[in-house]
């Protein structure tokens, strides 16, 4: 048990990790974030479903901004520039963005009456309609990742780790 | 216990992968901002796209997307209790919902070729020259100016307008329609066709594809 934690602590402070997590979440959130700003009315549409924002103007700014804001934050990370701090960012809008999905699946799934993960809908994701069980496993691995670069050193193949350097 | 010395390093590390969360925040929204004005699809901030409207209509509020078989809940066909409530909604709204026989009655009028009874498609340009109802004028009310040079004259002129889009819940059809009555399309003159191009295209009645009056058909039952 002792041998199997200090093996996966070795992995996980293991550079190349952080780099492949950070190439996967680049290219997921640069990815997901096209579709949507190609497409930023069928965005607009789906957000409004959510029933989270009444401000219409609010709901258009979020609309318009943030894929364009996915795009940045994915190519910040493939690049390897101010890495932990668009992890943070990408958890600020992942965690958000899950409970919402899980609790409008929530919603449907008490209106009618059917098991949790045959609910499937377009979450606003990019990717259009999906199962709900496979948005939320995906989207709690995407949260790992970005834990994982937040929390890690992985600063190989970066051209700006750190934005605010050390004292 | 963790000693004070690391507890000041932790500190300063976190202040630090904030800060730097907070500059790229802000350069993140710069940039977001300035690529949705650039964008020839970009949103307008200040626009109300959904006006006199809160929440879609759906069984639940903001389940309109949701379903167990995405095919079934496609038309109003497959589920009429739905069209019911969209043609009660419309009422609501002082907007006269029209079937698909209604419809069809209206495409056969002569009044249609001389342009008195006018269809309006009010999706986007890919579904729109993906197919449409033949000589149906596109008003994709997401961009009006792109369109309301075509369509309004034309609307103006005609003694009845029939809006439709998707079908199903597909509201873009009724904001449409309300966005042509704020243009100065009488009211009276306005409705909507509640099954929509799904119904139409499932009744095998002809659908013209590209262009306006392009005369490229598919679909028409013999």
């Amino acid at each position: 048990m002792k041998n199997r934690a200090a093996f996966i602590s070795t992995l996980l402070s293991h550079e190349l990790v952080a780099v492949v997590a950070r190439w996967i979440l680049g290219s997921v959130f640069v990815y997901m974030g096209l579709i949507k700003a190609v497409h930023p009315v069928d965005f607009l549409k789906i957000l409004r479903e959510y029933n989270v924002v009444e401000s219409y103007i609010v709901l258009n700014f979020i609309a318009a901004a943030l894929p364009w804001f996915e795009v940045l934050c994915g190519l910040l990370l493939l690049g390897g520039i101010a890495v932990r701090g668009s992890a943070l960012l990408l958890i600020g809008m992942l965690v958000p963005f899950t409970i919402a999905v899980l609790s409008h699946a929530l919603a449907v799934q008490a209106t009618k009456m059917i098991p949790f993960c045959a609910i499937r809908f377009d979450c606003g994701c990019g990717a259009g309609e999906v199962i709900v069980c496979h948005k939320l496993v995906e989207n709690a691995s995407l949260i790992l990742l970005s834990l994982l670069l937040l929390i890690g050193r992985g600063n190989r193949w970066c051209f700006q780790y750190d934005f605010v350097k050390s004292a | 216990m963790a000693q004070p010395w690391l507890k000041r390093v932790m500190g300063r590390e976190l202040k630090r992968v904030l800060l730097e969360a907070l500059i790229v925040a802000v350069i993140g929204l710069a940039f977001s901002l300035l690529a949705n004005l650039a964008s020839p699809r970009g949103l307008s901030i200040t626009r109300n796209y959904f006006p006199g409207s809160k929440t879609a209509h759906g069984e639940i509020h903001g389940s309109g997307n949701s379903t167990v078989n995405p095919a079934a809940s496609s038309t109003y066909g497959a589920d009429p209790s739905a069209g019911e409530i969209v043609a009660t909604h419309l009422k609501e709204k002082g907007l006269q919902p029209v079937d698909g026989r209604e419809v069809w009655q209206l495409f056969q009028d002569p009044q249609y070729q001389m342009e008195l009874i006018v269809f309006i498609d009010a999706r986007d340009d890919r579904h729109y020259s993906e197919g449409h109802i033949p000589g149906a004028y596109q008003f994709d009310r997401y961009y009006p100016e792109k369109h309301l040079r075509t369509a309004l004259p034309a609307c103006l002129n005609a003694k009845q307008i029939v809006v439709y889009c998707t079908g199903g819940n597909c509201e873009d059809s009724e904001f449409a329609a309300l966005t042509l009555k704020e243009a100065g399309v009488p009211q009276e003159r306005l409705s909507v066709y509640v099954g929509g191009i799904t119904e139409w295209a499932a009744n095998g009645w002809p659908v013209e594809v590209g262009e306006r009056k392009s005369g490229k058909m598919r679909g028409a039952k013999p």
